[in-house]
């Protein structure tokens, strides 16, 4: 239990502790005041070492209260928090020494993950930056009838959108169901709404346009989707031509 | 209740006129009292709902209205009778006739004489939406001769 | 029975002759006129309105009578009502009035103002939604073309009478308990979508996807549910109707392509109709709390009638959010009839609706007041838009539209007059700027219900229609002659002035064969 912070704290049972135990939670707490927490005077701690009395719990309850811990109801929990509050204690005490470290560490620790995970996927001992892979992007990129971007991992990213959406097998099967119906539309002749300043700049701004139209189509289309879906359990459409006289 | 007379079913003679406005209808009813003004008013929009003719007097219907001065009193009766009309029991009337005008407290009792209403029998006229207070006018003794009535209804 | 105009009482507002009153209006441009302040007493914005040369006519002939000795019926002509719309408290931009503009209660019909959320001053007012609470226009398509319904077009008219609860008194035919009418009232057309009265791609055609989501029946009085439950699903009278219409003309094929209209001769069906006695009997108790509210706050108002509460105080969102249930039976009570038709044409063509492509075209209010966002003078507002005879015109790429008229920009639809033509119009970005996204609603009324009975004769009419091949059933055939096209301003004029003004451009043209009305 709380093996890291008790680690990080040097305490030396830190791999032995259960905090379900009351003994070692008790010596625990003791501890964490001695050495960490120092909340009270030497003098002060005398009922809170004293493990064994019967009032040890109203203690320790109003020690909590004391270092402002702001859980009230479970031990453990409380127990949890004096540790973190120990920690930070510590680390205030000398915080440029384990801001270094924590830095330090974190490098030589990728440093050394690197060699040290060997692959077993050869996409990831790609070398996405080749002419090789630039070149095979380009090439799907044309039979996929993709525009090229100056960034090959764009142009990739668009093919895969291609290929997860219209080319994948329930839509391979059954291609109506991906292919777009309506009518076309004169959108570059349609307003815009705004006018950037820039011929070039206006189409591109009506192309997204039509793109945001088409997700926006998507969801009402899901949401006509669900209101049929609860109308097939709810709707019960009647009249009734005794309750009032039409057509004299 | 107390018992109705004949003079209750007897019908009275027609006191009142639709007037011009552009999107709705004026009604200008007089009497030889107030009270009888107000009873033509309500009569007189019976009148463009329904033709009265058709109308029986087979139902008796009491309904009681309230206001803070004449020309509210009149818009709340008038408010009665169109609810009476419009929800249970539907009643179109042929008569009315004021029980009780209490002037200094601003209410009256009154009984309205006619029937349910009945596509077939009844013959559909304009629908009256609501009464207003558009233009509305209220003229008494002494200072005219022939108490007279004129409330906007919204078609 | 006689008819006179004496005894009647005038309004206040500022007696001018007419001369002078001409020098506070000014036109603009050929299809647009400024009220200047000034007009009427304390206007905090300018007044602007929509006319062509003939409706110019008609409107300045309404203020001429209005300042001749004496007056006329005691109601203002509406370039004064909108003037004193401009007077209302938290009023920004400014008070329009569209080209089918006519005196009605408080605003006048045709008429649109937004107010200012931010300011606490700011007003709402139940007159400047109209009594008939989310009146409507509703456009079904078909994939039958005039050759298919000429030949049953009879037996057609004949059924939708048959499936439609049409006139005054009549009740709906689809089966409703209070605990029904409460969850309509909250659901709008969701409860529809529910029960299975519609398809789900109803829905996403509709103004706020047929529901209004701050409706609160608990707000809404037991008088306005009593006479709201018989009337789910009717028609209405008036000038409510079903029509079977044909595609008489298209002028954007692109956008009526987006609406599923390919070609002249298609079959449409279109039904104008509203929130019945339940929307009148809120926008009643409406009025008669805000009375109260309006001397408690001060409220001062040109015109009595102009009824209203500031939008945060307890009166204001009590309407608010009654009116918005009132807005969601509007699309219900639509929805009823628009199973209905479907099942009329169904049974007739002996198909069902779904292969006949029966879906909604669209579905607009023109009688409402909605929150939204506005850019005014450079900063964008939130802004409560009243839109009274005026239907919501947004331009293309608006969030609020639908994304199948992302491109078009949304339909418009505006309803004709007994045996008249209608229209489909799309919203412009011009509108969004000069109109705050409003535009015309319908024809207006030119004559007043009493002259039209006197200088018509409804068998007269009756035969027109015959003559111009219309078939018509209607529950008051005495009534047909105030809602001849003969009293309404001319459909046509009110329309090519939006157009012709950029507020709205003009898409479809549709012309009736068939007419079902109350």
């Amino acid at each position: 239990m709380f093996e890291r912070k008790l680690k990080a704290l040097d305490y030396i049972d830190w791999d032995k502790v259960n905090g379900n135990d009351v003994q070692h939670f008790r010596k625990l707490v003791t501890w964490l005041e001695d050495q960490k927490i120092r909340h009270y005077r030497i003098e002060d701690r005398k009922e809170l070492r004293d493990i064994n009395s019967e009032n040890w719990p109203q203690t320790f309850a109003k020690y909590c209260s004391d270092v402002a811990c702001p859980i009230t109801t479970c031990p453990l929990d409380q127990l949890e928090w004096l540790l973190g509050f120990a920690i930070r204690l510590e680390f205030e005490d000398d915080h440029k020494n384990y801001q270094q470290a924590t830095g330090n560490k974190a490098k030589n620790k990728q440093e050394a993950a690197v060699p040290c995970v060997k692959s077993s996927n050869p996409l990831d001992n790609l070398d996405f930056e080749s002419n090789d892979f630039k070149n095979g992007v380009n090439v799907i990129a044309k039979i996929l009838q993709v525009p090229q971007h100056p960034n090959h991992l764009i142009t990739l990213e668009a093919c895969s959108k291609i290929v997860c959406k219209r080319l994948n097998p329930s839509a391979l099967e059954n291609p109506n169901s991906v292919i777009v119906k309506g009518k076309a539309f004169p959108i570059l002749e349609a307003d815009l709404g705004f006018d950037m300043g820039d011929k070039v700049l206006n189409t591109a701004a009506k192309i997204l346009r039509l793109l945001y139209i088409h997700d926006i189509r998507d969801l009402q289309t899901k949401i006509n989707e669900a209101i049929v879906s609860v109308q097939n359990i709810t709707a019960n459409p009647k009249t009734d031509t005794k309750l009032g006289k039409v057509g004299i | 209740m107390e018992e109705l007379t004949d003079e209750d079913f007897a019908i009275p003679p027609v006191k009142y006129e639709y007037l011009d406005h552009t999107a709705d209808v004026q009604l200008h009813a007089w009497g030889d009292s107030l009270e009888e003004a107000f009873e033509q008013c309500a009569i007189a929009m019976f009148g463009y709902m329904t033709d009265l003719e058709r109308v029986d007097m087979l139902q008796v219907h009491e309904i009681e209205a309230e206001g803070h001065d004449l020309q509210s009193l009149l818009f709340h009766f008038l408010d009665e009778l169109l609810f009476m009309f419009c929800a249970e029991p539907f009643i179109v009337a042929r008569k009315v006739k004021i029980k009780e005008f209490d002037r200094e407290n601003y209410r009256i009792k009154a009984i309205a004489v006619g029937e349910e209403f009945s596509i077939g029998k009844h013959s559909q006229g304009a629908e009256v939406k609501a009464i207003t207070y558009s233009a509305m006018q209220i003229l008494d003794k002494p200072e005219v001769d022939r108490p007279e009535v004129f409330v906007i209804v919204d078609i | 029975m006689y008819v006179s105009t004496k005894g009647v009482k005038k309004k206040k507002m500022v007696v001018r002759q007419y001369q002078e009153e001409l020098k506070y209006l000014e036109k603009i441009n050929n299809y647009c006129w400024r009220i200047k302040k000034g007009f009427q007493p304390n206007m905090n914005v300018e007044g602007i309105f929509y006319v062509n040369n003939t409706l110019e006519k008609l409107m300045l002939e309404e203020l001429r009578n209005a300042c001749k000795p004496g007056g006329i019926g005691g109601f203002l002509p509406g370039v004064k009502q909108i003037a004193n719309v401009a007077a209302l408290p938290g009023i920004v931009g400014k008070s329009v009035g569209l080209p089918d503009v006519h005196s009605g209660y408080g605003f006048a019909i045709g008429n649109m103002a937004a107010f200012d959320m931010n300011n606490p001053k700011s007003i709402v007012s139940p007159g400047g939604v109209g009594f008939d609470i989310n009146c409507g226009v509703r456009l079904l398509r078909t994939n039958l073309f005039e050759k298919d319904v000429a030949p049953v077009k009879e037996q057609l008219a004949q059924s939708m009478f048959d499936h439609i609860p049409v006139g005054v008194g009549s009740k709906g035919i689809i089966p409703m308990t209070a605990r029904d009418l409460e969850e309509a009232l909250e659901m709008g057309m969701d409860w529809s979508l529910r029960e299975g009265y519609v398809w789900a791609e109803d829905k996403e055609h509709c103004e706020e996807y047929g529901r209004m989501l701050n409706a609160d029946p608990s707000k809404v009085s037991m008088r306005a549910k009593k006479r709201g439950l018989p009337q789910l699903g009717t028609l209405g009278a008036g000038n409510h109707y079903a029509e079977i219409q044909i595609v008489d003309e298209i002028y954007n094929k692109w956008a009526a392509s987006k609406m599923g209209i390919e070609e002249k001769g298609q079959v449409c069906v279109m039904i104008h109709s509203g929130s019945r006695g339940f929307g009148h009997q809120v926008a009643t108790d409406a009025l008669v709390q805000m009375e109260k509210a309006m001397k408690r706050d001060n409220i001062e108002t040109n015109d009595r009638q102009l009824a209203c509460a500031h939008i945060n105080s307890r009166e204001g969102q009590d309407y608010l959010k009654s009116m918005a249930a009132a807005a969601n039976f509007a699309w219900v009570n639509r929805s009823s009839m628009t199973f209905l038709s479907r099942q009329a044409f169904a049974k007739q063509f002996h198909m069902s609706p779904d292969d006949l492509d029966m879906h909604v075209i669209y579905d607009v209010s023109h009688n409402i007041a909605k929150i939204e966002e506005h850019i005014v003078d450079g900063k964008q507002k939130t802004l409560l838009v009243h839109r009274k005879g005026s239907t919501r015109a947004f331009p293309p790429h608006h969030p609020l539209i639908p994304v199948d008229y992302q491109l078009t920009g949304q339909p418009v639809l505006i309803g004709g007059t007994m045996g008249t033509c209608s229209y489909v119009l799309t919203g412009t970005e011009q509108g969004m700027q000069e109109t705050f996204g409003s535009t015309c609603h319908g024809a207006g009324r030119a004559l007043s219900r009493a002259k039209s009975r006197r200088n018509l004769d409804y068998k007269e009419v009756l035969d027109k229609l015959e003559e111009l091949g219309i078939s018509i059933r209607v529950a008051s055939p005495k009534l047909v002659m105030e809602e001849a096209p003969e009293s309404y301003k001319n459909v046509t004029d009110v329309v090519n002035t939006c157009h012709a003004a950029g507020i709205s451009h003009k898409c479809i043209k549709l012309r009736p064969i068939a007419v079902i009305k109350g």
